[in-house]
C-alpha cells in the first residue's frame, strides 16, 4: 500500500504543478457553475413575485380587501384556496406561504386591537428572510386598509350600520347590553356622517394611536423538497461532472505521457506488480477527484447556500462519482497509444456523456426522449445522485440504484480497461 | 553472475534477437556494440523482467526469473530513452524511485545525496528537471537508477545525444562503479566507449552475437593487420631482410603485431626518422564481421 501511495502522491505533485490542467479540473467547473447558476437565477432587480395561498375564514367585505390590496402588490402574487389545499401547497413548495385571515378579521373590533383582529401565517421554518419580509407586507396592507376604511367616514359609516345590524339580530346579546351597543355605535355613526373628512386625514397620526398592529400568528409548514431551491443547486452537480471530466481525462492522458516519456519503462523495471502500478494511478485519480468535489461543494454550501440535508448520503455520492470516473479514466487510458489519441477519444466521448446526462442542460429540463438516452450516461446518474442528496431528498433506498449503476460502471471499465493495459504491456 | 543462453525475441515478422548466449563475471564489465536495432535493448529488456523472451533462459545470481522483487532490486538501470518527470526536481525524480525500491527516512536522504553527487547535479538538486540540459537529464536519468545500490547495472545507452563533458563524466563514474565491484552491461555503438569502458565485447548485429572477446582480442582475431609506414634514418644494407615493402628509405610493413614487429626492427640495428601505426579498432572488426559500418 506505501508503494501505491508513493504513486499516488507523485501524479497528484505532478498535476498540482500543471497549472493548465488544473484549470480545466477546477477552475473550468467553477467558473461553469458561477456562469449557468447566475445566468438561470437572475437578477435581482428582476426577482419573481412570491406566491402566497390566501385562506379567507372571514369573509368580510375588510378581508377581501385586505387580500385584493396584497394580490395588488408587486411583490405577491396571492392565490386563494382552502386551508387543506394551502398547506399542501406551502408543503410541496409550489407556494412560499398561506395567510389564513381568521373569523372577525377586519371587524372594528380587531381593528381597535380586539383579540379576533389575527392572520395566521404559514411557511417552511428555513424561510426566515421570506417571512420577515411577508410579514412587513401583510402589516403594511392592513394599516393600508384601516386608513381606507377610518379615515373614509363613508365607509366607516357603513361598517358601524353592519355593524349595529348584527347587535340586533345577536340573540345572544342581552337587551341591556343590545342598548348600550346601539346607543354607542348610533352616536359613532352619527359622528362619522357629521365629520369633516379634512380633519381626519390632516391629523391622522393622533387618531391612530389606538389602532393595533394585526397580530400575526406564524405557523412552521416542515417543506416537502420537491425542487430546487436555486439555481445552483442545479448547477454545482454539473460543475462536480466537469470536474470529474477533467480529472478523468487528465489521468487517461497521464497514463500515456508515462509510457510515451518512458517512466512507465521505470515503474515496470522497479520491484513493483502491474497492479500497484495502476492502482497508484487509480488512487491519485480518486483522491484529486473526491478532494475536487469536496472543494466544489464547501463552495457552494458556504457562498451559494445549497442545501447539504444528509451529508453521508452526499459523501456516497461523491465517493461513488469518484470510483466510476476513475474506471472510465482507466478505459480511456487505453483507447489510444498517444496522447493525442487519448486526449481526443477522451474528450469526444466524455462530451457526449456529458450532453446526453445532463452535464450541459438539467435533467429537470431535457425531453424524455434524451432522459431515456441519457440512461447509459455516467454522468446522468452521478447528477441524479448529487442531486438525490441536495434536493431531491431521496432515501438511502432511491439512492441505491444511482450508487449501484456509478460504481457498477466504474468497476467494469476499469476492469476492461486494466485487462487491455495488460494485454498491450503484456 | 549474468547467465544467458539461446535467447530468442520476435516482434511480428521480425526477429530483434536471434538466439544469443553471453556469461557475464561478477565485477566485469561487459559491452553490446553494435548499430542502431540490433538488438541491444531488446536484449537489456528481457534482462530487466520488462519483455518476456520467445525462448531461452536468463539467469542472474542464480535467478531464472528477472521479474522476482530481489532480482530487481539488484539490478540498476538507465533506460536509452530518458525516463524523467519534468515537473519534478532533480532530487523528486531520484527520492521518488528511491521509495519504489523500498528506501525510505535517513536512508532514502543519503543514497538521494550520494546519487547527485555521483552525476554532479548537488548544485541543480531543486531545480525541475525541464530546465536541465540534454547532458544534465542524461546524468539523472543514470542517477535514478543508482538510487538503491545496485550490484548489477544495465545502461542502456547511457550517452546519446549528449555534451562531450557529461559524456566524459558519464565514463568517469561508470568507470567508479565498476571499480567498486559492481558488473556493467554497457550497450553502445560507439566503438571508443567499448574499448574505454568494457573487459569483454559482444559485437552484435541483427540480433545476433557475432563475436566476444576482450578488446584487444577482438582486434587480433578480426581487426586484420595494422599498417606500420615508416622513415628509415639510412637504407638498409640488406633490404631482403626487411619484412614488408621498402621504396628508397620508406618502409611499409603490414603486421599481425605491429609492436613486436617494431621491437624486432629495432633490436636489429634499424633507426627511424618518422613512424606511424595504424591499428585496427573496434570499427573496423565490426565492418569485417558484417560487411557494414557500425553508424551504416
Amino acid at each position: 500500500m506505501r508503494t501505491v501511495i508513493t504513486l499516488a502522491l507523485k501524479d497528484l505533485r505532478l498535476l498540482w504543478r500543471d497549472r493548465f490542467g488544473l484549470f480545466w479540473v477546477l477552475a473550468f467547473p467553477l467558473l461553469m457553475a458561477l456562469f449557468f447558476g447566475s445566468v438561470f437565477s437572475g437578477g435581482s432587480s428582476s426577482r419573481a413575485a412570491m406566491k402566497i395561498i390566501a385562506v379567507d375564514q372571514a369573509q368580510t367585505e375588510s378581508s377581501r380587501l385586505f387580500f385584493a390590496r396584497l394580490d395588488s402588490s408587486a411583490a405577491l402574487t396571492v392565490v386563494e384556496s382552502s386551508p387543506d389545499s394551502a398547506r399542501m401547497l406551502v408543503r410541496r413548495g409550489k407556494a412560499v406561504a398561506y395567510v389564513i385571515a381568521h373569523p372577525g378579521f377586519g371587524s372594528l373590533g380587531s381593528m381597535f386591537g380586539g383579540d379576533s383582529a389575527s392572520l395566521t401565517v404559514g411557511i417552511d421554518p428555513s424561510r426566515k428572510a421570506e417571512a420577515g419580509y411577508l410579514q412587513g407586507l401583510l402589516t403594511r396592507a392592513w394599516f393600508s386598509l384601516l386608513q381606507d376604511q377610518f379615515f373614509n367616514p363613508s365607509t366607516a359609516r357603513e361598517q358601524i350600520t353592519s355593524v349595529l345590524d348584527q347587535v340586533e339580530h345577536d340573540s345572544s346579546t342581552s337587551s341591556e347590553q343590545r342598548d348600550v351597543l346601539t346607543s354607542f355605535f348610533g352616536s359613532l355613526h352619527d359622528f362619522m356622517g357629521e365629520m369633516d373628512t379634512g380633519v381626519l386625514a390632516g391629523d391622522s397620526s393622533g387618531e391612530t394611536t389606538a389602532i393595533t398592529e394585526p397580530k400575526i400568528k406564524i405557523e412552521d409548514v416542515a417543506r416537502e423538497s420537491m425542487g430546487p431551491r436555486s439555481s445552483w443547486e442545479i448547477t454545482f452537480p454539473q460543475a462536480l461532472m466537469w470536474a470529474l471530466i477533467g480529472c478523468t481525462a487528465a489521468f487517461a492522458i497521464s497514463i500515456v505521457t508515462e509510457r510515451t516519456r518512458g517512466t512507465l519503462l521505470r515503474l515496470r523495471l522497479a520491484p513493483l506488480r502491474r497492479s500497484q502500478i495502476l492502482a497508484g494511478k487509480g488512487l491519485a485519480c480518486f483522491l484529486f477527484s473526491v478532494a475536487v468535489c469536496t472543494l466544489l461543494l464547501l463552495l457552494a454550501k458556504l457562498i451559494f447556500q445549497i442545501r447539504t440535508p444528509d451529508l453521508l448520503l452526499l459523501g456516497m455520492a461523491v465517493l461513488a462519482c469518484g470510483v466510476c470516473f476513475v474506471g472510465l479514466m482507466m478505459l480511456i487510458s487505453v483507447l489510444g497509444k498517444t496522447e493525442q489519441a487519448v486526449g481526443g477519444a477522451g474528450w469526444a466521448i466524455l462530451l457526449v456523456m456529458s450532453m446526453t446526462g445532463g452535464g450541459m442542460v438539467p435533467l429537470m429540463a431535457m425531453p424524455k426522449w434524451l432522459l431515456t438516452v441519457g440512461h447509459i450516461s455516467p454522468v446522468k446518474w452521478g447528477i441524479l445522485a448529487l442531486e438525490g442528496a441536495i434536493w431531491r431528498d431521496f432515501s438511502y433506498t432511491e439512492m441505491a440504484l444511482p450508487l449501484g449503476v456509478l460504481v457498477g460502471i466504474g468497476m467494469v471499465a476499469f476492469t476492461v480497461g486494466v485487462v487491455v493495459f495488460r494485454r498491450v504491456h503484456g | 553472475m549474468i547467465i544467458v543462453k539461446n535467447l530468442f525475441k520476435r516482434f511480428g515478422d521480425i526477429t530483434a534477437v536471434d538466439g544469443i548466449s553471453f556469461e557475464i563475471s561478477r565485477g566485469e564489465s561487459f559491452g553490446f556494440l553494435g548499430p542502431n536495432g540490433a538488438g541491444k535493448s531488446t536484449t537489456i529488456n528481457m534482462l530487466a523482467g520488462v519483455l518476456e523472451p520467445d525462448s531461452g533462459s536468463i539467469s542472474i545470481n542464480g535467478a531464472s526469473d528477472p521479474t522476482r522483487s530481489k532480482v530487481r532490486r539488484s539490478l540498476g538501470i538507465a533506460p536509452q530513452a530518458l525516463a524523467l518527470y519534468e515537473e519534478l526536481t532533480g532530487e523528486e525524480n531520484i527520492a521518488f524511485f528511491g521509495r519504489l525500491y523500498g528506501l525510505s527516512g535517513r536512508k532514502l536522504r543519503e543514497r538521494v545525496d550520494w546519487s547527485l553527487e555521483l552525476v554532479g547535479l548537488s548544485e541543480r538538486r531543486r531545480h525541475r528537471v525541464k530546465t536541465y540540459s540534454g547532458g544534465m537529464q542524461r546524468r539523472l536519468n543514470l542517477a535514478c537508477g543508482m538510487v538503491h545500490d545496485p550490484q548489477v547495472l544495465l545502461l542502456d545507452e547511457p550517452t546519446v545525444g549528449i555534451d562531450p563533458q557529461s559524456r566524459n563524466l558519464i565514463f568517469d563514474k561508470v568507470e567508479q562503479l565498476k571499480s567498486e565491484g559492481r558488473t556493467v552491461l554497457y550497450t553502445t555503438h560507439y566503438m571508443e566507449e567499448a574499448q574505454r569502458l568494457c573487459d569483454r565485447v559482444a559485437i552484435i548485429d541483427l540480433g545476433r552475437i557475432l563475436a566476444v572477446d576482450t578488446v584487444d582480442n577482438l582486434i587480433s582475431e578480426h581487426g586484420g593487420v595494422s599498417v606500420i609506414e615508416a622513415e628509415l634514418a639510412a637504407p638498409p644494407k640488406d633490404p631482403s631482410l626487411l619484412p614488408g615493402t621498402l621504396e628508397g628509405t620508406s618502409l611499409r610493413i603490414e603486421t599481425d603485431n605491429a609492436m613486436a614487429t617494431v621491437a624486432e626492427l629495432t633490436s636489429t640495428g634499424h633507426r627511424f626518422i618518422t613512424m606511424r601505426i595504424d591499428r585496427a579498432d573496434l570499427e573496423v572488426v565490426f565492418l569485417n564481421l558484417t560487411g557494414r559500418r557500425l553508424r551504416d
